[in-house]
């Protein structure tokens, strides 16, 4: 269970010489175990931010945040990311990229390799091993991202907007390719996006950030029946939780413009 | 914001040292390269005096001889001698590496006929070529000239090739589905398109020309800057030899900015 | 295949007789009697390469100054680019004497060089360092620092130690600007060579064609260089080579 209290984090101000950017601003967040939790607000609202501190990758300023009641203090085996620019190793090929958590983590190289032919068969890709990255399109390089970080076993999943640089049909297809993955196996997901359709499709719970400085505005149900299917895209309750998020969104913005 | 070690990271809640706000924008302004400078140039100074080495003469030495150069009679009209040949010698290439590069760029034919030549040019070292201009030219300005031109030559002539050859080909679609002849295309669209590369190849040809000029004139040593270096050495006077280095680095720094000025003038729509 | 090696070489080939052909016409109407003909010069190698001992000991002593002078740049140079890619406050305080470093030439400083180490193999070899280090260190730099940020954060997020994301990341990312540095290094190195000889003139080619000049026979002056040419760009060609297929995978961020 990810427990967030209290949390701030503010950018530039000590070494950096500009004017202090609070990024985050009294954040508070219970993800319950098995939970898939899709984050979701305008630009700026410090959603990547929040992610990233809860994978460890940068410190906050106040607060805490805890994985099962341990404070998080840097990466851990518990939890893996994927990135939405992919993040693989141009010069390695699909197999070596997949086993790359495993072997940082010194697993022995056949149980790597092994693991590794597993979750690229689980992802679909398998007979393309032996290639390089920029072989592949967008969305089977993201599917690769997807395999290195199932094949470490993580409990939790971080996602960063994972889906955003890839167009539509691919975006739709690995949605589902997602949900699959993820009622096998019932991993705690947090993953950020843009899209509303994304996020009411695959979640369980919505929540719904507010920029400068980023503040939680609302934790939004989602009673949608699992496992889910593209149908639920017609439900009224799917079309009334759009709708919801829209407006808010909607008035985020026009503080803006 | 990513931690650059794990050790950085893994002090999660520390909190920055709060240095004052006018020492932070000094440090982000380059101070700290300016510092390092300074620095180096002190040790420079404390090596001088401390180590009273004949080839290492305190850099106030230095400051002192290249001060005197500008005020010599004698040194300006090496300087002048060797900026004449640098002016001549890049002018010359400039127009050869342009109109080479252009022909390769827009002929396939011609760029399969030279490519062969014009890479092992620009890939072998410059200067094996001194020995045949001085053979064929003799103790002459003709000779310091041609090494200037096979210096700086081959790097123009490849970037305006590749410059001309890759420019975005839907361009090309566009003018010529508004009826432009070839040779509107040329001069309305292939030779703007290709400015920003052209012009990174001039900068760089720029740097080569002042190398050539002083290497060769190292080699064929009657006049210039080149020559002096030798009779200064010669004399065993090391700190006129490093002025005359300065002098050298100075000259190529101030034409590097023109050539930069100009392109800056010239391809503000670039990136 | 065969259709394309005739139109690639066909107009190489037409180039090629129009510089000898140049060649002779200019040799004819120069009056200059000691420039060789084309002929010449090519029977002038021939000759040196397979019958002149002399040569190849002279070409041996030369190239000892490129071998250790190259091999020392490199042992130098990559440290000391891996470092000031990785460590900021490193970089900034090594940039503007690399950015002073690049644009000095080298050649005047020569005469210091011998002041301070004489005419000997140690003069030589420094030169050659002070030719090529520099070019070496700022690739290797443009490398390090060109790997993706992204990159580094993934593989901290998996647990990477600093060694490992040096091991994994960092290296085999920068591999390809580093060997880019390197065969521009070598081509310094070479640059330096050539400078050494025919300033010094103490030992090896250079005194060999001082040699060669000094009897007027023109035709081995030529045929000196000639040898030097190939050998230069053979070794250019073989490290090329090397690097293209290092670097198969990336785009090119070479400096010089």
């Amino acid at each position: 269970m990810i427990k967030v209290r209290a949390l701030s984090k503010a950018f530039g101000g000590y070494d950096h010489g500009s004017a202090e950017v609070l990024a985050l601003s009294d954040i508070d967040l219970e993800v319950r175990d098995n939970e898939f939790v899709t984050v979701i607000g305008p630009s700026g609202c410090g959603k990547t931010t929040l992610l990233r501190i809860i994978a460890g990758l940068i410190p906050y300023d106040q607060g805490e945040v805890s994985i099962d009641g341990r404070a998080v203090i840097g990466p851990g085996p518990e939890r893996a990311v994927v990135f939405q620019n992919f993040a693989l190793m141009p010069w390695a090929d699909v197999l070596s990229n997949v086993a790359f958590g495993l072997e940082i983590r010194g697993a022995s190289t056949d149980q790597c390799q092994a693991k590794a032919k597993e979750l690229i068969k689980l992802v679909g890709l398998q007979g393309f091993e032996r290639r390089l990255p920029k072989e592949l399109s967008g969305g089977m390089q993201q599917r690769v991202g997807l395999a290195r970080a199932l094949a470490v076993n993580p409990q939790i999943l971080l996602m960063d907007e994972p889906f955003g640089a890839l167009d539509e049909q691919t975006r739709r297809l690995l949605q589902e390719q997602l949900l699959r993955l993820w009622e096998r196996e019932r991993k705690t997901v947090v993953f950020i996006t843009h899209s509303m359709d994304e996020a009411v499709m695959l979640g369980d719970r919505v929540m719904l950030m507010t920029p400068r400085p980023g503040r939680v505005k609302e934790m939004i149900n989602v009673p949608l029946g699992r496992p889910r299917s593209r149908e639920v895209e017609k439900s009224s309750a799917f079309l009334e939780i759009k709708e919801y998020l829209w407006d808010n969104l909607r008035a985020m913005q026009a503080v803006d413009a | 914001m990513t931690p650059e070690t794990v050790t950085e990271a893994r002090s999660i809640a520390r909190r920055g040292i709060a240095w004052p706000r006018g020492l932070r924008r000094f440090a982000r302004n380059g101070a700290l390269e300016i510092l390092a400078l300074a620095g180096g140039a002190l040790v420079w100074e404390a090596l001088g005096w401390g180590l009273r080495l004949q080839w290492l003469p305190p850099f106030s030495k230095v400051m002192e001889a290249l001060l005197q150069f500008l005020h010599s009679g004698v040194i300006l009209a090496n300087l002048g001698s060797s900026l004449q040949a640098l002016l001549l010698g890049f002018s010359l290439s400039l127009v050869l590496g342009l109109i080479v590069g252009a022909l390769m760029g827009r002929y396939r034919y011609v760029e399969k006929a030279l490519d062969v030549y014009v890479h092992a040019l620009f890939v072998c070292p410059s200067i094996v070529f001194a020995p045949i201009f001085f053979a064929v030219f003799g103790l002459s300005d003709a000779s310091r000239i041609a090494i200037i031109v096979v210096y700086a030559m081959f790097v123009m002539v490849i970037n305006t090739s590749t410059a001309i050859r890759t420019v975005d080909p839907s361009l090309v679609e566009m003018a010529r589905s508004f009826g432009c002849r070839e040779r509107q295309i040329f001069f309305r669209i292939l030779l703007p398109a290709s400015l920003p590369l052209v012009f990174a190849g001039i900068r760089l040809g720029m740097g080569r020309a002042v190398k050539g000029m002083i290497n060769g004139e190292m080699l064929i040593a009657f006049v210039g800057l080149g020559a002096l270096a030798q009779r200064y050495g010669a004399q065993f006077d090391a700190a006129k030899v490093f002025a005359i280095a300065m002098a050298v680095l100075i000259i190529g720094l101030l034409c590097n900015a023109l050539v930069q000025i100009l392109d800056n003038r010239l391809t503000r729509w670039a990136d | 295949m065969k259709t394309n090696l005739a139109r690639d070489w066909g107009p190489r080939c037409v180039v090629f007789a129009a510089i000898v052909g140049l060649w002779e016409f200019f040799l004819s109407h120069s009056g200059n009697f000691l420039l060789p003909r084309f002929s010449e010069i090519v029977s002038g190698a021939y000759r040196l390469v397979f019958f002149e001992p002399r040569f190849w000991q002279a070409l041996f002593i030369s190239n000892q100054a490129l071998l250790i002078g190259y091999a020392m740049s490199v042992a130098v140079g990559i440290p000391l680019g891996l470092i000031a890619g990785r460590l900021r406050w490193m970089d900034r305080i090594l940039n503007p004497y690399v950015g002073v470093l690049l644009a000095l030439p080298v050649a005047p400083l020569i005469p210091i060089v011998i002041i301070a180490l004489g005419l000997g193999l140690a003069a030589r070899v420094f030169i050659v360092v002070l030719f090529a280090v520099v070019f070496i260190t700022v690739n290797t730099r443009a490398g390090v620092r060109g790997v993706e940020a992204s990159l580094i954060e993934m593989a901290y997020s998996f647990g990477a130690s600093e060694a490992q994301i040096w091991r994994r990341i960092v290296i085999p990312g920068a591999m390809p600007a580093i060997f880019a540095g390197m065969r521009i290094g070598l081509g310094r190195a070479i640059t330096g060579m050539v400078m050494v000889e025919l300033l010094l003139v103490a030992t090896g080619l250079g005194r060999l064609l001082l040699e060669f000049s000094g009897r007027m026979q023109s035709d081995l002056v030529f045929a000196t260089i000639l040898v030097v040419i190939i050998e230069a760009l053979s070794l250019l060609a073989a490290m090329q080579t090397i690097e293209r297929r290092v670097a198969r995978w990336a785009p090119d961020i070479s400096v010089g």
